[in-house]
């Protein structure tokens, strides 16, 4: 049976700490390099402070983590790349980026509704010696190429490995969670498989105040967010909601 | 035949489409692209056998339980155990990155004499000299430890000074050290059975004390909940991340918090909120309101929604004695939910002044933050596993690093129970580091060794008998076997946890208001890090992001 796996983000528990961010960068060897900017770096998730627009007493904020939506229709990076350097994998849903392939047209990074991709400037580098603390799992990849969450394709390698050890033909989830679901310290991302409907994140991207970014556009993201706040589910539609004054941090 | 100029042409352009069509140019510019990924120059991560390890940070004093997953021995990524009875499966930021610090560029190497490259017999014949000379003055920043044992015995032996330098969470209580008698460092807060806790500036959610432990409790019982088991109330003059989550921010005048700590015991203690007996603050609710910024109404309305949902505690981001005493006033201290006694049995270990005087030498450990730096005329030993920049000693010695070398895990400083753990060294700790204890006892060999006092604290623990062994399974410690096998056990990650205390072992006596302190600092965990370097990929935060603005002081 087919899988669709995909997370809900509950932003009424996200404290911004950003334990999602290192502990993505260090499973998937991402360098962190001393001439990368907010505008060139690589952050696979990155979170952003959001505010209500208000002042004093009256301002709220919340943290919003930012990563590849894995939209499951008319993908906007599959469509327009060149090379087939991306694509929808059909037995998990999770769109895959092949670093092999990309030629760093950075077409996808332009069709992107989420701002999700990001262009790879600099050969990986570590100081020496700390290319022994790099994550065996997952190689590291070349200048030149565009970078995204694979939602820790390396762990899901591994548990598939798991599950063929002891002839099962379904990975247990439990042996599947990728380092961000890992790392955050309130439980505010969860991961499931979206297909199962029996699966609490799948029950939970159902409630009344889940919603998804950018939805109108119809490319079934499978990113689901929550929140209780009316003001932080209007982030989801910003260009449909200008009465609703909404500030980036 | 004639081959004309057309026919090469039009061959060429057809052997030219022919090739488009075969294999060849789409096979050469994928191997192209493979053979460019493995240019020498990309660093490949390091082959061999994969396995997960258990140990404790000890990169501040909280201890928290890692998962280290190892590859060809050498660590490749850490995760928090979910079974620890304090951190409960959630870490720090820094810590995800924490395996890459002992590759850090500034990680110390040599011994260093002023601006000048020396050697560890110098130090040692430095020391001894000074030793010889004068007063000693050895500040620890990790009390506690069994390396602390020696750093201790060794002062005293000496006829010189033990020194602790604290955190802002355990500051905070300082200050039922004096109405009590009972030392700070027998004191925690029992937050698993708070019903509100009011903070005054301290970033409950952004690192203080252990950081999983209360943001696993405001997420089980607190986050998106209107009407929530926890109330956490945020008293601070700007919305931080612990404000912006809390089921209530009180925005304030900067450094007022000590007033309305004061306006709100005066409210309780007139409208009679509370059952405790004790001496009238001395500032009347106007003049409270007036320095706060809020109103009287205001200050009247909090304290009502503090007594509304017990059991309640204060909490401060420093030694304040004016929040500790709107504890005392709520009837927090000794009580369930409030400042409890976790153990009978502890040191009492004096806080190192900024300015030391009258000392020969003064050796500093490697656990002291990097940004205490004492203002003294005694020669300066201090060791540290990185070199956060010059003009900090007159002697830098290399420290091991993180998971380099065997220590010892007390409770965190604001646990509310006493745990036991043991961080094993995962690596090899290189030739040319050696702790202050390992230092100290290459000077004395009378001292022990820590892992003999570890080895020793064990066998106290199982002559005992009492509390429980906390992993993948929760076992009396009257079922182990052995002080062999217990010390086996802490080592593999396991944790030793007491039996709670009754909270009425625990009684404060307030007999005069305390004079108002000076501005709460506010603090996170990058505050809290005691290495003068941060680990590189924490950095991207604040390089790459916007989230966080760069801590002061932190080199990349």
């Amino acid at each position: 049976m087919s899988a669709r796996y995909g997370m809900v983000i509950d932003l009424d528990r996200c404290t911004g700490c950003g334990a999602c961010m290192v502990a993505c960068s260090a499973e998937n060897n991402v360098p962190s390099l001393p001439q990368a900017t907010a505008r060139t770096g690589i952050t696979p998730i990155l979170v952003r402070k959001v505010s209500n627009g208000m002042d004093g007493g009256a301002r709220h904020e919340a943290f919003v983590p930012i990563l590849c939506m894995h939209c499951e229709h008319d993908t906007p990076c599959v469509k327009v790349c060149p090379q087939q350097a991306v694509e929808v994998d059909k037995a998990t849903g999770i769109v895959m980026q092949m670093p092999q392939r990309c030629l760093g047209c950075r077409y996808c990074m332009t069709a992107c509704p989420y701002h999700a991709r990001y262009f790879n400037w600099w050969d990986p580098a570590w100081p020496s010696g700390m290319e022994k603390s790099l994550n065996p799992g997952v190689a590291s990849r070349m200048r030149g190429v565009v970078e995204k969450c694979n939602l820790c394709h390396a762990r899901l390698h591994s548990a598939q490995e798991k599950a063929a050890a002891s002839k099962k033909r379904e990975i247990d989830m439990a042996d599947y969670v990728p380092a961000c679901v890992e790392a955050c310290p309130t439980g505010a991302i969860r991961f499931g498989n979206l297909a199962d409907k029996n699966d609490p994140v799948t029950q939970d991207a159902h409630s009344p105040h889940a919603f998804r970014f950018l939805a109108r556009l119809g490319t079934e993201p499978k990113i689901y967010y929550k929140s209780k706040e009316a003001w932080v589910r209007a982030l989801a539609e910003p260009n449909s909601s200008r009465d609703s004054e909404v500030h980036h941090g | 035949m004639k081959v004309t100029r057309r026919d090469l042409l039009v061959w060429s352009a057809g052997a030219a489409a022919g090739f488009m069509v075969t294999p060849v140019p789409w096979k050469l510019l994928d191997d192209t692209s493979i053979w460019s990924q493995n240019w020498p120059w990309i660093p490949q991560p390091p082959r061999g056998p994969v396995e997960v390890k258990q140990s404790a940070c000890t990169l501040c004093p909280q201890g928290c339980g890692v998962k280290v997953r190892m590859s060809a021995g050498w660590p490749v990524g850490i995760a928090g155990v979910s079974t620890h009875p304090v951190s409960r499966g959630a870490l720090c930021p820094l810590a995800y990155g924490a395996h890459q610090l002992n590759w850090h560029p500034q990680r110390l190497r040599s011994v260093r004499h002023g601006a000048t490259a020396s050697s560890w017999s110098d130090a040692q014949k430095a020391f001894a000299k000074a030793c010889g000379e004068g007063r000693i003055v050895v500040i620890d920043g990790y009390p506690g430890r069994a390396a602390s044992s020696v750093l201790r015995t060794f002062a005293q032996k000496r006829n010189g000074d033990y020194r602790a330098v604290f955190g802002s969470d355990a500051r905070s209580l300082a200050p039922y050290e004096n109405w009590s008698g009972v030392p700070a460092s027998a004191l925690g807060y029992d937050l698993e059975n708070s019903q509100t806790v009011i903070s005054f500036g301290a970033p409950l959610l952004d690192g203080w004390g252990s950081p999983g432990r209360f943001t696993r409790l405001w997420a089980e019982r607190a986050a998106g909940m209107a009407d929530p088991q926890l109330r956490l109330i945020q008293v601070e003059p700007s919305l931080s991340r612990t404000a912006s989550r809390a089921w209530q921010w009180v925005p304030l005048r900067d450094g007022s918090e000590a007033a309305l700590a004061t306006g709100l015991a005066r409210v309780l203690l007139e409208e009679h909120l509370v059952s405790a007996q004790g001496p009238m603050p001395p500032l009347t609710l106007a003049q409270a309101a007036d320095q706060t910024g809020l109103t009287s109404d205001a200050i009247r309305e909090l304290a009502r929604t503090l007594v509304s949902r017990p059991p309640v505690v204060a909490i401060a981001s420093d030694d304040n004695p004016a929040i500790a005493a709107l504890n005392v006033v709520l009837g927090a201290t000794g009580a369930r939910g409030g400042i409890v006694r976790r153990s009978k049995h502890s040191d009492v270990n004096v806080s190192a002044d900024a300015v030391i005087q009258n000392a020969r030498a003064v050796l500093i450990d490697s656990t002291v933050p990097w940004d205490f730096v004492p203002h003294t005329d005694a020669e300066v030993f201090r060791f540290a596993a990185w070199d956060g920049g010059s003009g900090k000693a007159d002697w830098l010695l290399p420290a091991p690093g993180f998971l380099e070398e065997q220590t010892d895990v007390p409770a965190a400083p604001t646990s509310a129970v006493e745990t036991y753990a043991v961080a094993p060294a995962l690596v090899k700790q290189p030739a040319e580091v050696q702790s202050a204890a390992q230092f100290l006892a290459s000077t004395d060999s009378s001292l022990p060794s820590s892992d003999s006092i570890i080895h020793s604290r064990c066998e106290d623990l199982f002559r005992a008998r009492a509390g429980t062994l906390c992993g993948l399974e929760t076992t009396p410690l009257a079922k182990i076997a052995s002080a062999q096998k217990l010390e086996e056990q802490l080592s593999n990650g396991d944790v030793w946890v007491a039996e709670a205390l009754h909270p009425g072992s625990l009684r404060c006596v307030l007999k005069e208001w305390p004079a108002p302190a000076g501005p709460s600092l506010v603090e996170d965990w990058s505050s809290s890090w005691r290495a003068p370097v941060l680990p590189p990929l924490a950095l991207k935060l604040y390089r790459e992001s916007s989230l966080r603005k760069p801590p002061e002081g932190r080199n990349a």
